[in-house]
């Protein structure tokens, strides 16, 4: 499913639905499905459905980023503005307007719209620094807006509402976690299937040339800026139907929800999981979201770690997790991806050992400052110490040392597997 | 007789204080292939990017068959049926071969922005996208990314997207530049082909490929035609030999 839009001989086929592209969504549905019946607990729906919204929210980003070749500083902006609207019409709706709450999502997404195409209406103009600027500018200024107009946005308590109040649907006026679950697991289900439909139409693949040749594109008889535009209020679309997924979910929307961080944040869940794939959005949702809420109950520091990822992203694989997955489709086609399991096996204890001891390094040096008055027991990996003296950094030093030094012991071997398993032919 | 292809009126560009184009008038015939040709700097591909509306001129006019399509943008003029390639390589390298050609079709086609048509499932787009890549020999790199292709190949594709559209009026900068000897021969006879009852205006270095493919050679120098006329008319005017001439002596004599 990347979008380095590799068409099959088949393309053009006259079959309306073949089962080779149907099948990766029927088993993604069945395995959202399936899920709460796994987690059951409250928090854990709440964190899957955190990572609904964050995962609609990074591939509408991504229609602009990954496809459009659109940096954007500022497309909370859309998810935000989508969820304040879908926020009123759900205390609308306590008032009296008749709408279901399965269809708020529709208000939200037609909002997001609405402001995308406003603003891109001069943001679209020039991609590249320009658009960049732009669009920062307009996030900041949304930002502000928000503790400025207080009637709409609820100053800094932000506004609130109540999803129970809406006419049920075959019954369920979702009270339950789990309702609200599958409704949003729905709505991930859909945008998800229109943003990867759209991006096999005319103005998805033109979208594409675009960003890779604007001026190309404008000799073909296309407007580079009316393709920009039109992807721009797609995205703002979704963008719009990710934030009504959060008024519904969390029943607030704050300032936070359009501000520049959220936008920041947004860029590097895409990035992390790869600009370059459909599927890298997912993947960079999944794993912030899992980032943020778990290890965020055991570490103050996640952010830390989170910062550090993205630059290791930036440096050693900037196509992200999805581009490293994809890097391995030519040794499976090689049938030759065994060559890299026992050097993968090898690194993989050491790898991991200085990980952990390079992050018990931060995590003691972070407790020895910032433990409570004087109390240096400190609990790491199960194990009880005494933060306070040096025997505890020197001892994780060592250990990260040593397995540091493993790992640079087994990079030739899997250097020269790597190479193995990309050729062809065996090299003596 | 009907209007012109090309007509070019007095048309000038000055870039700050360098007049690079200095009046050209230029008529070019339906069906005709035209060449322009000119020492290094001459404002051949500042003519061509005038044409295209890649640069608005500083005065006078372009029209497209009787059109005037002066200070228009360049999706507005490819509209109307003209369409280029570049001297230096513009294709979209991050999508394969048959999309690039694809995506010379779309527009043409009727497909233009449309986002309730899957590309896909589009019979006529693929077929056609295939007959041009039969014609400019790609076929076999089909589902490879443009940007991967060996040069020559880039260049075919270049020529194959700019043809891909169906405009009627062709232009090509230096579509041989950079090329060996036989890869020129191949390219020359392409061109020749996919110009088949088409305007064609080329920019070329290559004497061997104008002299074969023009009917009409127009002399560039210093932003000024100096000749215009049939190739032996153009071998044989005192006036581009001086100039040629000219610019040789001075190349020597740095």
């Amino acid at each position: 499913m990347s979008i380095a839009s590799k068409t099959p001989l088949t393309a053009g086929t006259t079959r309306l639905i073949s089962l080779s592209n149907v099948m990766p969504w029927a088993f993604a549905a069945l395995f959202l499905l399936c899920l709460p019946f796994v987690f059951q607990s409250s928090s854990a729906l709440t964190i899957m459905n955190q990572m609904a919204i964050t995962i609609v929210f990074a591939l509408s980003y991504n229609m602009l980023l990954g496809q459009g070749g659109m940096l954007s500083f500022g497309h909370a902006v859309y998810m935000g503005l989508g969820g304040f609207f879908a926020m009123h019409a759900m205390n609308m709706v306590e008032d009296g307007l008749w709408l279901p709450l399965p269809f708020l999502p529709i208000v939200g997404g037609l909002f997001g719209m609405v402001f995308a195409f406003l603003i891109g209406s001069f943001s679209t103009r020039r991609a590249g620094t320009v658009f960049a600027m732009i669009s920062l500018g307009v996030g900041e200024l949304i930002a502000a807006c928000s503790v400025i107009i207080v009637v709409f946005f609820g100053g800094e308590e932000g506004i609130s509402g109540d999803r129970t109040m809406g006419p049920p649907v075959f019954g369920y006026e979702f009270l339950t976690q789990q309702e609200v679950y599958y409704l949003t697991v729905v709505w991930l289900l859909v945008a998800a299937l229109l943003m990867y439909l759209f991006s096999r139409t005319p103005i998805g693949r033109i979208a594409n040339a675009v960003r890779d040749n604007e001026e190309r594109a404008e000799f073909l008889g296309y407007s580079q800026r009316n393709v920009r535009w039109i992807s721009f209020c797609a995205s703002g679309f979704f963008a719009g139907v990710a934030g009504s997924l959060f008024a519904i979910n969390f029943e607030i929307l704050t300032e936070e929800n359009l501000n520049l961080a959220t936008s920041g944040s947004i860029l590097l869940i895409t990035f992390i999981g790869g600009a370059g794939f459909f599927v890298g959005p997912i993947i960079g949702a999944v794993v912030f979201t899992l980032l943020q809420t778990v290890l965020g109950l055991h570490t103050e520091l996640w952010a830390l770690y989170l910062g550090i990822l993205f630059v290791a992203c930036v440096m050693f694989f900037p196509s992200g997790f999805a581009g490293l997955i994809a890097m391995h489709r030519r040794p499976l086609a090689l049938g030759k991806l065994n060559l890299l399991i026992k050097p993968y096996l090898k690194v993989a204890i050491p790898a991991i050992t200085s990980v952990l001891s390079l992050a018990a390094i931060l995590e003691i040096l972070f407790h020895k400052r910032h433990g409570y008055g004087g109390d240096h027991e400190m609990h790491l990996y199960g194990i009880a110490f005494d933060s306070g003296g040096y025997q505890a950094v020197a001892f994780a030093t060592i250990i990260a040392a040593i397995s540091l030094f493993l790992v640079s012991r087994v990079l030739p071997e899997i250097r020269e597997a790597w190479d193995n398993a990309n050729h062809a032919e065996d090299r003596a | 007789m009907s209007a012109p292809a090309i007509e070019l009126r007095n048309l000038e560009k000055s870039f700050g204080l360098a007049k690079i184009i200095q009046g050209v008038n230029l008529q070019i015939a339906k069906g005709e292939r035209h060449a322009v040709i000119g020492p290094n700097g001459a404002g051949k591909s500042t003519l061509f990017n005038l044409i295209t509306g890649r640069f608005a001129p500083t005065s006078g006019g372009v029209f497209l068959h009787g059109e005037d399509v002066t200070g228009l943008k360049p999706f507005e003029i490819n509209r109307r049926g003209l369409s280029r390639s570049f001297q230096i390589t513009n294709i979209f390298p991050n999508m394969t071969v048959f999309e690039n050609i694809r995506c010379g079709l779309l527009w043409t086609m009727g497909y233009r922005y449309s986002f309730w048509h899957m590309i896909g499932r589009q019979l006529d787009v693929t077929e056609k996208a295939d007959g041009i890549l039969a014609r400019i020999n790609l076929s076999s790199r089909r589902n490879e990314l443009a940007g991967t292709l060996a040069y020559a190949e880039q260049r075919a594709l270049e020529i194959g997207i700019t043809i891909a559209g169906g405009a009627d009026i062709i232009l090509l900068d230096e579509p041989c530049a950079g090329m060996s000897h036989s890869e020129t021969d191949l390219i020359v006879d392409l061109i020749r082909n996919v110009t088949e009852d088409k305007t064609l205006l080329i920019v070329e270095h290559d004497m061997g490929v104008i002299f074969d493919l023009a009917d009409k050679i127009s002399v560039l120098v210093y932003g000024e035609v100096i000749e215009s006329d049939t190739p032996d008319v153009v071998r044989a005017s005192a006036k581009v030999k001086e100039a040629y001439l000219g610019a040789s002596l001075e190349e020597e004599a740095v």
